[in-house]
Formats: C-alpha cells, structure tokens, sequence
C-alpha cells in the first residue's frame, strides 16, 4: 500500500507536467488553430534557465521562479513576433507558421546546446527532494486555477474563447486578434517553461529533454480533449498513471514506457478523438 | 531524344562518375544520392501531399535495420528478408496512418513524432536482435547470382534506386493519385467534394512513400555495413524535411536541391564554424518560411521571370 501511494504521488507530479504542457499547446490552439512543437524546447529552455539562476547564480527559489517565468513569457512573446506575426499578417496558410516554428524548435535546442556543454545539469529542488513531488502538484493546482478563472471569469479570457470560436466575427467585435495570439503565444511558452523548471531537479536540464514532454504533453492533449482546460489536465494525470504502472507491473525494459504515449494516442484517436472532456 | 534514353543517359552519368571518385568521395557520393532519393519520396508526402510526417527517417532505419536482421539473425534468403522488409514498414505505416488521418489537423505530425521515438527506445533495448545501442556490424552484402556487387558498382546500384524511385514518383504525380495528393493538400472540403478519398489518399501516400524510405534503408545498409541507433534518430527526420523545405516543397528540383545543398553545407561550414551548422539549418529554414515559401526553386522561378 505504501508503495502504492508513492507510486500514486509520482505519477500526480508527473501528471501534472504533461497538463502544463498540454496546457501550453492548448493556450496556442484554441485561439489560433497552430500546433507549436516547440513547447518541449521550450520547457528545455525553462530548465536552463533554473540551472542558471538557481545552481550558478544561487538565487533563492522563488525570486528565481519568478524570473524564468518572466523570462519565459518573453520568449513565447518574441517567438510569435519572429515566426507566427509576419505569416499571419500577410495570410500565409496555417502549415506556414507551424513550420516556422518547427525551425525555431531547432533554433532553440541548438542555441541552448552551443552555449551549454552537453552533459547533463543539475537544477536544485524548491523544498528538499521528498517534497518535489508535492510542490509540483501544488505549482500546476495553482495555474490551472488561474487559468481556469481567466477564461470563466475575466472579459480578456473571453476574447480569447470569442476567437477561438469564430475568429472573424471576434474581429469584427473589436476583439484585437494580434494581441490575443500574442499573449496565447507568451502564455504557452509560460506554461511550457514551468513545466520544465518543475521536472529538471529529478531528469537535470538536458538540451535532448524537449522532444519526450513534448510528444508526452500532446498525447495528454488528445487523451483530455482540445476544448477545456481542465482537459489538459486530467489527460496529463492519466497518461502519468498509465505510464508508471506500465514501468512498475509490466514485465518490460523501463525504455519501453516511451512506448505507452504512442499506444495511447492511437488508441484515442481511433476510438474517442474528440477526448475526453468536449468544448463546451 | 526520347524519354527512356534520357533517363538511361542521366544513369550512365550519374553511375558513371563514380568510377573517377577516390574511395571517401564516393562514399560522400553514395551518401548524397540517399539523401536526395529520401529527399525525392518525402517531398511527395510532405510537399505535393501536404502531411507533416517525422517518421520518413524511421523507416529508412526500419528498412535497413530489417533487412539485417532478416539476412543475418534469422538467416533467410535475400529476396525473402527484402520483401518481408518491405512489408514490416507498410504494416507500420498502416498502423499509424489509418488512425491519425482520420482526423482533421495535425495528428499524423505527433504521432510519428512518437514512432519515430519509439524506434530509437526499441533499437537500444532490443538486446542481441537489434545489437543495443552498439547496432549491428561486421556483415557482407551477399552474393546474388554468383556475383557480389561492390566497390563503384553499388554507387551504380544507388543510382538506379534513386532513378526508379523518381520514375515512380514521377509517373504517381502525373497520374490522377498525384492530382489528388495535391487537391488534398491544397483544400481538402473541395476535394472531397470532387469524389476523391481523403483520408484513403492520405494514407495510401503515407504508405507508398514510407516503403519507398525502407527501401532506400535497405540499400544504406550495405553502404556502411553498419547499422546503428544514433544514425536514425530525430535530427535527422528534421533535416530532411528542412532539405525539402528549403529547396522548394512540392517539386521533384526542390528536393533535389535542398538535399544536396543541405547535405553538401555541412562539409564547407564545419572547418569555419565547427558541428554548429544545425543551427544554421534552423536559421536558413525561419527564414525561407519568411520570405520565399517556395524554397529556392521558386526563388529560381521569381528571378528568371523578373530578370
């Protein structure tokens, strides 16, 4: 029983790095109609950002959490500057600035692999190593309340929702769509560099670390659904479930668990593709 | 000059050149007429298709790491571990294809992102079948009719894979499938309007193009005689679709082009810039996105119009 509950407290957290993830490919979706596989990268670039501040500067956690995520929205910020604004603007079919972005993935990863040497690098725990877990689930329970309330609440979070929904009618009511595709893009890349800083004490920031959240979090994507935020997360949990009993009662090589995200996103999308959870 | 004979010119020239090349040159040859046949089959599926697929990589490996494995672990004969190759990466392709284009958007992306994942995973914890992360080595083409093809004479053989798998896609995109490919990829609502199939054309050129890399697997595994993880992994599933890009998506020239270019840059910048020319890659990339979408064939097209 007890190592079931360990097993149940790992596989929360780790849960609940896919919902961010998840949560950050959705915050560009719904508004956009853009799948950015640069969000794994972008958790990577969180993770050096917490080894830099946090182990070489030696900032005190919070003030340094705070700076990444700051950082990070900065970055999600430039990138739909850069790679999504100008194909947009100039009515580029939607493969375009999914493309772009696919080059930026590999400007990001190999920016980060330049200037850092390639071994991995330790990134301290916010509260001690046997509270990681609780912390994490603590941060996610934390953004997705706020997020939630955003888009329930706010008028902003509503605009996002009005283009989501129909995006030239939301035009033509004077919701500005720049602006809600730019903050989309700033809030993913805050979701995804979370998302990373919380995961790198226990894999260390690695330039490789990307592209496995990233395939992990869309899978939670499709398993929750594309409409509700709640969905990301929800997909997220199961997927961290169906992985750790996959490693601990299956009699396979622990590599193989790679394997359960593939399994499951076939599964899905053949059997329930609109997800789990429908838009409202 | 008829058709036929200029095909059998261009295999004359292009096998014939490697008979002048030193021994390192013409394994750089042989290595960039893989690239540019991988080149020529994923433009199909990517640039006159329209699907976002990382998996093209993984079936070259899945060809090559296949027809090992049957020849030399199991012990068939040729022509048998060849099409029993074959039919493992249409198996797959269907495996994955069939759920993900069911869908509108993106899925096929992710989900042979995944595949292509999973393949290195499988690869490296396949203990003595795959050879682990050490791969397999140390093996021989075998002889077929009595002879054992070579030195010179297998560039000659890559030549005619690259030739008969531009035939192939040559003849597919002139033909009603390749007006169907291009109606999918340029408004699926009206091409399914039209009577075609979408989800059936996606798939079918899913399909046909992943056996046409396994093929092409099959005969790098002869080049190097080696076959390991590293080789097939995701940076180069990027590449190769960064080569079409960057030549220009949806022509055969295009492809042609970025694959050279982009095979051939590597060897000019790593004395300036060292093994950073990924990024360079990334950069070239954004940029062609952003100003000149149809890569540098259309860049070709602007200028001889405008001169």
């Amino acid at each position: 029983m007890q190592d079931f509950l360990e097993l149940a407290v790992s596989a929360a957290a780790s849960g609940c790095v896919y919902g961010l993830i998840a949560l950050a490919y959705l915050l560009m979706i719904r508004p956009t109609g853009i799948i950015n596989f640069a969000v794994g990268e972008w958790a990577m670039v969180g993770a050096f950002g917490g080894y830099l501040l946090l182990s070489e500067f030696e900032w005190p956690y919070p003030l340094g959490m705070a700076a990444v995520l700051v950082f990070m929205l900065m970055v999600g910020w430039l990138t739909e500057r850069i790679a999504v604004r100008p194909l947009v603007e100039r009515g580029a079919p939607l493969l375009a600035p999914i493309l772009a972005l696919l080059g930026m993935l590999v400007v990001f990863r190999e920016a980060i692999s330049v200037s850092f040497p390639p071994d991995p690098h330790p990134v301290p725990y916010a509260l001690g190593i046997q509270h990681q877990s609780l912390f994490i689930i603590a941060v996610t329970s934390v953004v997705f309340i706020g997020v939630w309330l955003f888009f329930e609440r706010t008028v902003a979070g509503k605009s996002f929702e009005a283009v989501a929904i129909h995006r030239r009618a939301a035009a033509l009511m004077g919701i500005n769509l720049s602006r809600v595709t730019a903050l989309s893009f700033a809030g993913g890349a805050g979701a995804a560099g979370l998302a990373g800083l919380l995961v790198s004490p226990n894999v260390s920031a690695h330039y490789l670390m990307g592209v496995p959240l990233a395939i992990q979090g869309f899978t939670a994507l499709v398993i929750g659904g594309v409409g509700r935020v709640e969905g990301a997360l929800l997909g997220g949990l199961l997927l961290a479930f169906a992985e750790q009993l996959t490693v601990r009662y299956a009699p396979i090589p622990a590599g193989y668990a790679q394997g359960v995200p593939l399994l499951l996103l076939m599964l899905f999308l053949l059997l329930r593709p609109t997800g789990l959870l429908r838009a409202k | 000059m008829s058709p036929l004979l200029r095909w059998l010119g261009a295999a004359l020239l292009l096998a014939g050149a490697a008979f002048f090349l030193s021994d390192y040159h013409n394994d750089v040859y042989r290595k960039l007429l893989l690239w540019v046949t991988l080149a020529l089959s994923y433009n199909f599926l990517f640039g006159i298709c329209g699907q976002i697929a990382f998996s093209h990589f993984a079936f070259y490996g899945i060809g090559a790491y296949s027809v090992v494995i049957f020849l030399f672990q199991f012990h068939l004969p040729f022509p048998l571990a060849i099409l029993l190759g074959i039919a493992l990466c249409i198996l797959f392709a269907l495996a994955v294809a069939i759920p993900s284009t069911r869908l509108e958007g993106f899925y096929l992306a992710l989900a042979t992102l995944a595949l292509a994942q999973l393949f290195i995973v499988v690869l490296n914890e396949g203990g003595a079948v795959t050879g682990g992360p050490g791969g397999l080595a140390n093996y021989k083409l075998p002889e077929f009719l009595g002879t054992r093809v070579r030195g010179p004479w297998y560039t000659a053989v890559i030549v005619l894979l690259l030739l008969g798998t531009l035939a192939v896609l040559w003849r597919l995109d002139r033909s009603w499938f390749g007006r169907a490919c291009r109606a999918v990829r340029d408004n699926p609502e009206v091409a399914a309007a039209m009577g075609v199939d979408v989800a059936r054309t996606k798939v079918i050129a899913f399909t046909l193009t992943s056996a046409l890399a396994g093929v092409a697997g099959m005969v790098y595994a002869f080049v190097d005689n080696t076959v390991n993880p590293p080789i097939f992994g995701l940076d180069n599933a990027f590449l190769l679709l960064f080569m079409v890009i960057v030549g220009g998506a949806g022509r055969h020239a295009g492809a042609i082009i970025g694959a050279a270019l982009l095979f051939l840059l590597p060897f000019v910048l790593s004395p300036l810039i060292g093994h950073h020319h990924v990024l360079v890659f990334g950069v070239l990339v954004v940029a062609a996105i952003l100003l000149q979408p149809r890569g540098l064939v259309g860049l070709y097209d602007a200028l001889r119009r405008h001169p």
